[in-house]
C-alpha cells in the first residue's frame, strides 16, 4: 500500500515523527497488524476511507488542506442513521406493546385538589416555598421586609442569576470532573439542590416531617458537595497517573 | 473492560425491556396504581399466557444474572487469575 510500513526510522522529518519510547510500546505498524475481529474491520474501513480521501485530494485541483476529519457522507451519516433507527425502533416498540391509557379529558370547570406545575418546574415551585427563610427584622418591629411570595420570586432570580454567573467564574478548561474537584463539587451540589428543592415543592406528598425536609433541602447539597470533593480529590492522583500514562507513553488500551 | 461493561449493560437493557413489556401486559391493572408489580390481571392463563409469564421471569433473571456475570463474576475471575499468575511468577 504505502511505504510507511517499513521498519527504518527516518530522522529527516519526513515521517510521522512518532518513535516508540521503549521496546514494550507497539509501533504503529505493529498495531496495524491486528488481524482479527472488529479491530481488523475498523482498521480496514478507516484505512480505505483515508486512502480514498487521499486519492481524491491528489486528483483534485484544490489546494490540499491539513484537515483531520472524515466526510459527512457516508461516514457520519451511517452512524447517525444507525442511532436514529435505534430510537425510532424503540418508540415504535414501546408504543405498540405498551400503549398508554387515554383517560377522560380534564374538567376545566373544577379546580383540582393539588395544583402543581409540570415536574421539570418543581424546583422553581419549591423556591416559592422558602417563607421560613424570610427574615423578620427587629428594626421593623418584627415584621418582614417583603411578603413571602415576593421573597420566593426573588429566590428564583438569585438561583437563575447564580447559574448564569458560573460560566464567568470558571472558564471550564477541565475536561473531567477529577481535574477540578472544587467545581465538580459545586456542580454536584447544584444538581442535588435542584432535586431537593423539587422534593420540597411537593412536601405534602413526601412521607417525611416537613421541617426536617426543609432542613435537608439545604443540608443534603452541602453534604454531597463535601463527599464529591473528598472522593475526587482522593481519586485525582491515581486517575491523572493513568491518564498521563495513556496519552504520553502511547500505550494501547487493552 | 469496556466490552465487558457493554455486554452486561446490553443484558440489563434487553432483559429489562422484555420484563417491562410482559409485566405491562400482565401485572399492571390500571394506569393509576401499581405499575409492573401489581396483581395478575388474568384469571385463567392460556398456553400463550403461560409462555409469556415464563418469558417475563426469564427476562428478569437474564437482566439480573447477565449484568452480575459481566460486571462482577467475570472481572473477579480474571482478577483472581492475574493474582494467581503473579503469585506463581
Amino acid at each position: 500500500m504505502s511505504d510507511n510500513d517499513t521498519d527504518d526510522v527516518r530522522t529527516d522529518g519526513s515521517g510521522t515523527g512518532i518513535v516508540s519510547p521503549d521496546d514494550e510500546t507497539p509501533a504503529w505498524s505493529e498495531r496495524k497488524e491486528r488481524t482479527q475481529g472488529l479491530s481488523r474491520l475498523t482498521y480496514e474501513y478507516f484505512e480505505r476511507a483515508r486512502r480514498e480521501d487521499q486519492d481524491l485530494r491528489q486528483q483534485s485541483d484544490y489546494v490540499e488542506r491539513d484537515v483531520l476529519a472524515f466526510p459527512a457522507w457516508p461516514h457520519e451519516m451511517m452512524r447517525n442513521i444507525a442511532l436514529t433507527s435505534f430510537f425510532v425502533g424503540m418508540i415504535l416498540f414501546v408504543s405498540a406493546t405498551l400503549p398508554p391509557e387515554m383517560p377522560n379529558p380534564a374538567n376545566s370547570g373544577v379546580t383540582p385538589a393539588i395544583i402543581l406545575p409540570d415536574w421539570y418546574l418543581y424546583w422553581s415551585f419549591g423556591l416559592l416555598k422558602l417563607g421560613p427563610l424570610n427574615p423578620e427584622l427587629s428594626i421593623l418591629g418584627g415584621s418582614k421586609l417583603m411578603a413571602d411570595r415576593t421573597y420566593g420570586v426573588l429566590a428564583n432570580v438569585v438561583v437563575v442569576g447564580f447559574v448564569a454567573i458560573v460560566p464567568f467564574l470558571n472558564k471550564g478548561s477541565a475536561r473531567r470532573p477529577v481535574e477540578q474537584p472544587f467545581w465538580a463539587a459545586v456542580g454536584m451540589s447544584g444538581v442535588i439542590f435542584s432535586l431537593t428543592i423539587a422534593a420540597l415543592s411537593i412536601k405534602n406528598l413526601v412521607p417525611m416531617d416537613s421541617h426536617l425536609l426543609f432542613d435537608l433541602t439545604f443540608l443534603v447539597p452541602i453534604i454531597s458537595a463535601t463527599i464529591t470533593y473528598a472522593v475526587l480529590k482522593t481519586m485525582r492522583e491515581g486517575y491523572m497517573f493513568d491518564l498521563n500514562r495513556r496519552y504520553y507513553r502511547l500505550r494501547p488500551p487493552k | 473492560m469496556a466490552d465487558e461493561f457493554m455486554k452486561g449493560f446490553a443484558c440489563l437493557m434487553v432483559g429489562g425491556l422484555g420484563w417491562m413489556t410482559i409485566k405491562g401486559w400482565y401485572n399492571t391493572p390500571s394506569f393509576e396504581g401499581a405499575q409492573l408489580t401489581g396483581e395478575l390481571t388474568i384469571e385463567e392463563p392460556t398456553t400463550f399466557d403461560q409462555i409469556a409469564l415464563f418469558m417475563g421471569d426469564a427476562f428478569f433473571w437474564f437482566a439480573v444474572l447477565g449484568a452480575l456475570t459481566f460486571w462482577v463474576v467475570l472481572p473477579l475471575i480474571s482478577e483472581f487469575q492475574t493474582y494467581l499468575n503473579e503469585r506463581s511468577a
